[in-house]
């Protein structure tokens, strides 16, 4: 895929999330500027390559190989090129400890995944909708 | 000791014998002269009277009667001294002749004028005795000089004027002889006096000497005046005469027998005073001795010589104390050492190393067990202080808090546990638990510490908080990794009923259907697992929480999203009183309890569900109650097991966890749970909370 024009990058291990979240996205017309990233390690290279621009939103998994997704969250926000990203964690996990830490390292969302599918695809949705047409970020 | 029996006792004795002996020598000081006196008064008019009667019955009347009578006399007077001078002068020298010599007669007209006188005494004219009637009669005592004297007339022949006054005029004397018998009649010191009862000359028959006073003469009771010294005399008249006669006693005389008894007495009484003070001292130092012998064995049982005891043996009550205290001592003794035992036996028998400290924080006791914890033997660590047991870091606090507390007593180690580091005696730190307490001991304060090694509780707590750690990453994966492709089973089963639904033959979307139903389900029960699991983790807040507040809240929650319902639904809350616990949790219970109420009336035209309490002893029982499906009783212990139901899935949806998890709640919170109810009759759900500490 290409780089440039990224407006999500999705930050996701699981194919299968991954296929059922861009189609949620597709479903809004939003599918088409997603960048797939299936560890942490390749999200961090995606910042930090020094080229790519940078995405309007991350959703970001957080039990993800090499990289873990609150690794990745805490690099985000420490350099100040892309604290301001927005990080939306979405993520199986309703454990507390995560959530706190998550918005403790920063996270500007956290969505549990539902199982039920109309309501996943819902609550992707609507995170795409907010955070590319109504958020407005700083310049 | 200032006022010890020893000293009070003969004290007391002495005053007591003194105050007797006094007052039974006044009382019979009192008695001895009122006797003497009495005896006094007794023969002092005796002495009078006698004396009185004696003079009464002088001669001197008789003679002058006589010659009043005799016819020469009567016929001389009758001439006027004319005639028969001789034959009345031979008559009248009978009578001188006859009695003492200095005795006078005179013949007297009536008119006073002198006749005849015979006899060598003679006196002056003046002196003149009106002659009675009848009889002769005494004049009153006369002084001439140094004598005295006196006259007796008596009228001679039966008309004056045919006679005249014989007078004679007498010395008043008494002889020797009668003196003495007066004296010896009225005792040695009587002294007797005879007078004119008008006034002086007054006599003691040796010299003249002044009148008693009037008010001698006028008693007729013994009186007491002052002649020179205290008398005591008692006067008598002489019948016949114008004198009396006064017998008279010095008082001193009067009062020597009781001199002579208080003389007597005194010593004898000082005597039995001072030997009663001697033997009163002596039986309270024989009282006081062995007293003293028990209260110094007391006082050194009482410093630790509990071999001391007392010898003194004797029948009385003072034995049998010394036998008693003895009895006393030895059970005392006995006591102590079956406490000693038994204290060595539990300091040395405990695990736990057991030290005590002195005020001054000085190590005064080491048992066995803190041998071993701390490898210092007791003849190395008696006497040290206790900051040698602990880490450097420690001391500085340590010496601060232990002043603090000689300072304000005020504890705040003292009487709790505590968690700690102790050094052993290599310098190696280890975990300790101290229970500290502290007592008064001789005087000061003594420090008693159990100390406890945790190192064992705290690898162990360690263990349990990895175990934990690992269970919590177990439930971390079940929530993330089982949901995941439960969620691609859905999601895919839904994408196939919505990309494919028309090449989909009726059946298969069925069961499309029902693969999108049971991973609905599936992903339900893994949430609700994970609450269950995370219950038994969760810390437990511990806050005063409004019970019927809370039940309010969530009973209009329950009813607002009551759904698929024909009939009515009523949820009444009665008063419930306040509970201590964990509000989130407590809230959690009502709305389980109150949803499952809901769910179970659901085909009820007239669902009623009541919210109640009652109180029972020290703890509230809440209960939910309604009118639904109830439940078979048989299986009333099963309600509460994780994922048991007693209805199908078809008849109510759940998972079987809420119940569970009410009872996990309530328990964690001290109190239990319970149901009651029957098919179709209804359930009633109880709950117990602890009226204080909710919470643990």
């Amino acid at each position: 895929m290409e780089a440039h024009g990224v407006e999500i990058l999705l930050v996701e291990d699981n194919a299968n999330d991954a296929e059922l979240t861009l189609r949620a996205l597709k479903q809004r017309n939003l599918a088409n500027q997603v960048h797939v990233c299936r560890d942490g390690a390749e999200a961090v290279d995606f910042f930090f390559d020094g080229a790519t621009p940078a995405p309007k939103v991350v959703l970001l998994d957080l039990k993800l190989p090499k990289v873990d997704g609150l690794e990745v969250l805490q690099r985000l926000k420490a350099d100040a090129r892309t604290r301001t990203i927005p990080v939306v964690v979405l993520t199986s996990s309703r454990e507390e400890p995560d959530i706190e830490r998550a918005y403790a390292l920063g996270a500007n969302s956290y969505i549990v995944k539902p199982v039920d599918f109309e309501a996943f695809a819902r609550a992707v949705a609507d995170v795409g909708l907010y955070w590319l047409l109504l958020n407005h970020p700083p310049q | 000791m200032k006022w010890s029996i020893e000293r009070k006792l003969p004290l007391f004795v002495t005053v007591l014998l003194l105050v007797v002996a006094v007052t039974q020598l006044t009382i019979g000081y009192g008695e001895v002269r009122q006797a003497s006196r009495a005896l006094a008064d007794k023969r002092l008019p005796l002495a009078t009277k006698v004396l009185a009667d004696l003079f009464q019955a002088g001669q001197g009347r008789a003679r002058v009667s006589a010659l009043a009578r005799d016819p020469a006399v009567l016929a001389f007077l009758r001439s006027g001294g004319r005639t028969g001078r001789d034959a009345a002068l031979a008559a009248m020298h009978r009578i001188t002749l006859d009695t003492a010599t200095n005795t006078g007669l005179e013949l007297r007209d009536f008119s006073g004028k002198l006749l005849l006188r015979t006899g060598r005494f003679s006196i002056a004219d003046s002196v003149f005795v009106s002659p009675g009637k009848d009889s002769a009669r005494y004049g009153p005592l006369m002084r001439l000089d140094t004598t005295l004297f006196v006259a007796i007339a008596a009228a001679a022949g039966e008309a004056e004027r045919a006679g005249g006054i014989v007078q004679q005029v007498a010395r008043m004397q008494l002889s020797e002889r009668t003196r003495s018998t007066l004296t010896g009649l009225a005792g040695g010191d009587v002294r007797l006096l005879l007078g004119n009862a008008a006034g002086d000359p007054w006599t003691d028959f040796a010299t003249i000497v002044p009148a008693p006073p009037a008010s001698v003469l006028s008693s007729r009771t013994p009186v007491r005046y002052e002649r020179g010294e205290a008398m005591r005399a008692s006067a008598a008249p002489v019948l016949g005469t114008p004198w009396m006669v006064v017998a008279e006693l010095p008082s001193r005389v009067v009062s020597a027998p009781a001199r002579a008894y208080l003389l007597n007495m005194a010593p004898l009484a000082l005597l039995i005073v001072v030997a009663g003070a001697l033997l009163a001292w002596w039986g309270s130092r024989r009282l006081t001795k062995p007293l003293v012998e028990v209260t110094r064995a007391a006082e050194s049982i009482t410093s630790g010589d509990l071999e001391k005891r007392v010898t003194i043996s004797r029948d009385d009550e003072i034995g049998s104390l010394a036998r008693s205290f003895n009895t006393m001592a030895d059970q005392v003794a006995r006591a102590l050492q079956t406490k000693e035992t038994m204290l060595r036996s539990v300091t040395e028998t405990a695990h736990d190393a057991i030290i005590a400290a002195d005020g001054k924080g000085l190590i005064t006791f080491w048992n066995p067990g803190a041998e071993r914890m701390f490898g210092y033997t007791p003849a190395e660590i008696l006497g040290k202080p206790l900051t040698t047991l602990m880490p450097q870091k420690y001391a500085d606090a340590h010496r601060a808090g232990f002043q603090r507390y000689l300072d304000t007593r005020e504890p705040r180690v003292v009487g709790k546990s505590v968690e700690l580091e102790a050094r052993r005696k290599d310098g190696s730190e280890f975990a300790i638990e101290l229970t500290l307490g502290a007592a008064p001991a001789n005087g000061g304060i003594s420090f008693t510490g159990v100390i406890r090694d945790i190192t064992e509780r705290k690898r162990t707590a360690e263990e349990l908080r990895a175990t934990n750690a690992e269970l919590e990453s177990f439930s971390y994966s079940v929530s993330h990794d089982l949901r995941a492709p439960l969620r691609a089973i859905h999601g895919f089963a839904r994408i196939l009923l919505e990309d494919h639904n028309a090449k989909l033959e009726p059946e298969a979307q069925r069961l499309l259907g029902v693969i999108d139903q049971n991973t609905r389900r599936m992903g339900q029960l893994i949430d609700d697992l994970l609450s269950f699991s995370r219950l038994g983790r969760k810390e437990l807040g511990s806050i005063p929480v409004d019970m019927e507040e809370l039940a309010r809240t969530v009973a209009e929650e329950v009813q607002r999203t009551d759904a698929g319902r024909t009939g009515s639904l009523a949820i009444q809350v009665s008063s419930l009183p306040p509970a201590t616990g964990d509000r989130a949790l407590l809230r959690q219970v009502f709305s389980n309890l109150l949803q499952n109420a809901a769910k179970f009336t659901r085909d009820r035209a007239e669902a009623r569900v009541e919210v109640g309490s009652h109180p029972d002893g020290d703890q509230a029982v809440y209960f939910v109650k309604d009118n639904g499906a109830g439940f078979d009783a048989r299986y009333a212990d099963k309600l509460f097991g994780v994922f048991q139901r007693l209805h199908s899935t078809e008849q109510f949806d759940g998972t079987g966890v809420g119940l569970a998890i009410v009872k996990r709640i309530v328990q964690r919170h001290g109190g239990r749970v319970w149901a009651e109810g029957a098919i179709d009759r209804g359930a009633t759900f109880y709950f117990t909370l602890p009226a204080d500490e909710g919470g643990r």
